[in-house]
């Protein structure tokens, strides 16, 4: 899973997180696994990208990368160093060298706060002593970073475009200098123009900071532009991982994926061979491949047993009885 | 079928849509393009009469549906052609579905409210809609609640319900936007099929630059309320004339990009309080110059197109 040249910053080892529902009247207790035995390197000054449709788990890993969410099962490592083992202060400290960016920055965004507010809660939290000058230095530096002017400082989020607005929660993650920055779908809510403006600006700090990013997403044009390496998420599980973003995807689900990505090409114009069936329902997932309902290929060892993650050459892993 | 002739809508003392001509013909796919703030959706509350519930009106300007003027036309009559002959799908499915109710009866109502059919005979049809929208046992799901369907399955309910009554003119506002891709894809499938196979007109809204080159016939590219550019689709993605018509098409990553490629547009689209003379686009636009920033240009043929740009014939660098 590691490429070649570099070593994994964040190593995540067999991540489970289970959630119960409540128990109704009618009805028992019931556990869905969001997030199932998921291994996953990060590689240093990369950009990991985590791709799926809602209900995935990909956000939920998002969490659990971080240590916000503690995992059912499974360790992290960040830079060697186990977050599960560590104490609230020590998990606290080592918060300043990992953020996170959040997908709707119309509910990240405390409204009583104005962006300088927001930009310095970070320093506040982790101690860090501030003089006045150094205050508003260091909300200028920046606002400048992310391209906004420094007259937004005194403004509040209603008064900030959604764009805008993603920029002053990219501002706030890079406030303590972290070395890795979790993007949870950073791009989702805004127009595609603005999307493209943030994903400049991301790839420039990538540049300049060398920063490594694990960016979830739903849109795997987006993801195979932008990052290294491609997970693919299916129902809590990794069905494929993708070595290059442009390495031919060899799960059947992963096709439909990119099958069904529209290019702003008229010349090609795809007739759609639409995914059968529904997603299961993640609290009562088939015994075998979670996959074989919607499948093209299903056979009968795929209602049977489960495949496994197998890698296979060139660094990619594939979870499915028929690969490509 | 449908045709806007230099519609301005006004809401208060300010016009966010000005001068705005398209038209439509059966079968046919009209894309209505741009950034949020661009006057899509409004364009489609013009057509849906719909503009007094945000206190806008139309001020000038014609909208003729199949030979009848809508515009000036008494509500009354409008409330027979709403939901009957014009049928509207939303964004969020869960805003066109009535919780409390059984899916398939809210289809039902449609045809027995705008056709005069018996329950029985509606129930009949909307389960053969229902089927030819590829709802698989469309018998059980016609008695399910919406919380009972995953999006993409309620967004085919919609999409039933609009096209229940026989319409000859759907406008689809960013259908697909809250759905997932593999779900967008199937249910841009359909529309198309649903648009060809019944011959009604549809007007699909969007900001998705793939989209339109996927489902569409023609398009309409918005900006700041005026149109930047209108042609075929094909004509329009060959030779984009209008620089923000080729800034939609260039931020779509795709497979041919090499890192770094990316280019957005830089800014964003104006307040409709603070609209900069000139050419609204002038203040995002690399090719901008002192003219722009003082004349209007005005929506001009090129080719076989409309394109309204001072400098519509440079070569994009």
């Amino acid at each position: 899973m590691t490429g070649p040249f570099a070593a994994p910053l964040v190593s995540a080892r067999s991540l489970s997180r289970e959630f119960a529902s409540q128990r109704g009247v009618f009805s028992k207790r019931r556990v869905m696994k969001a997030v199932d035995d998921v291994s996953l390197d990060v590689p240093a000054g990369q950009v990991t990208g985590v791709v799926g449709e809602s209900g995935c788990g990909k956000s939920t890993l998002a969490r659990l990368v971080l240590w916000l969410l503690p995992p059912t099962a499974g360790s992290v490592a960040f830079d060697g160093v186990d977050l599960g083992a560590q104490r609230p202060a020590e998990l606290r400290r080592m918060r300043r060298r990992m953020q996170m960016v959040f997908q709707d920055p119309y509910s990240s965004l405390d409204p009583r706060y104005s962006v300088a507010d927001a930009l310095l809660e970070p320093y506040s939290i982790q101690s860090v002593p501030l003089s006045g000058a150094e205050r508003r230095e260091r909300v200028a530096e920046l606002l400048s970073m992310v391209g906004l002017s420094p007259s937004v400082a005194a403004n509040y989020p209603h008064q900030l475009s959604g764009g805008q607005k993603q920029r002053v929660g990219i501002a706030r993650a890079l406030a303590l200098q972290p070395q890795f920055l979790v993007l949870d779908e950073p791009t989702a809510s805004l127009d595609v123009s603005i999307q493209a403006q943030i994903i400049e600006l991301l790839e420039s700090f990538r540049r300049d900071l060398g920063l490594t990013y694990l960016f979830i997403s739903h849109d795997l044009g987006l993801v195979r532009y932008f990052c290294d390496q491609v997970v693919v998420m299916y129902l809590g599980r990794i069905v494929e991982i993708l070595p290059t973003s442009r390495a031919a995807p060899r799960h059947p689900y992963t096709q439909a994926l990119l099958g069904s990505t529209f290019a702003p090409d008229p010349s090609q114009r795809r007739t759609v061979t639409p995914l059968g069936g529904e997603i299961p329902s993640p609290f009562d997932l088939p015994p075998g491949c979670a996959f074989a309902a919607r499948c093209p290929r299903v056979g009968r060892i795929c209602l049977e047993r489960r495949p496994d993650l197998v890698s296979g050459e060139a660094a990619g892993s594939v979870a499915c009885h028929h690969p490509d | 079928m449908l045709s806007m002739t230099d519609v301005t809508v006004a809401i208060g003392a300010v016009t966010p849509l000005d001068q705005i001509s398209l038209t439509i013909e059966p079968g046919e796919i009209l894309g209505v393009v741009g950034e949020s703030g661009s006057g899509k959706s409004l364009t489609a509350m013009a057509v849906m009469g719909l503009l007094p519930l945000i206190g806008g009106r139309v001020s000038s300007g014609v909208i003729e549906f199949s030979g009848e003027r809508l515009t000036g036309m008494p509500e009354a009559k409008y409330r027979r052609l709403r939901g009957r002959r014009i049928s509207l799908i939303t964004q969020n499915p869960m805003t066109s579905l009535d919780p409390m109710q059984r899916v398939g009866t809210q289809v039902d109502q449609v045809a027995t409210l705008h056709l005069g059919l018996t329950e029985p005979e509606a129930r009949a049809r909307t389960v053969d809609l229902m089927t030819q929208l590829r709802i698989p046992d469309a018998d059980l799901v016609h008695r399910q609640y919406p919380h009972q369907l995953s999006g993409g399955m309620k967004q085919r309910i919609v999409i039933a319900m609009a096209l229940a009554a026989d319409p000859e003119l759907i406008i689809a506002d960013e259908p697909t936007t809250a759905l997932d891709v593999t779900i967008q894809a199937q249910i841009i499938q359909i529309m198309v099929e649903m648009t060809r196979k019944k011959n009604v007109a549809l007007m699909l809204i969007t900001h998705d630059m793939g989209v339109v080159a996927q489902a569409c016939d023609r398009v309409v590219v918005l900006y700041a309320g005026r149109v930047a550019e209108m042609n075929a689709v094909d004509a329009l993605f060959a030779a984009p004339r209008h620089p923000y018509t080729r800034g939609l098409i260039s931020c779509i990553p795709t497979d041919g990009l090499a890192p770094g490629q990316l280019k957005g547009i830089p800014g964003v689209v104006p307040s409709v309080l603070s609209y900069p003379g000139g050419c609204r686009f002038h203040p995002r636009c690399s090719i901008a110059d002192t003219i722009c920033a003082t004349q209007s240009p005005v929506l001009s043929a090129r080719g076989s197109g409309l394109v309204a740009c001072h400098f519509s014939d440079v070569a994009p660098a």
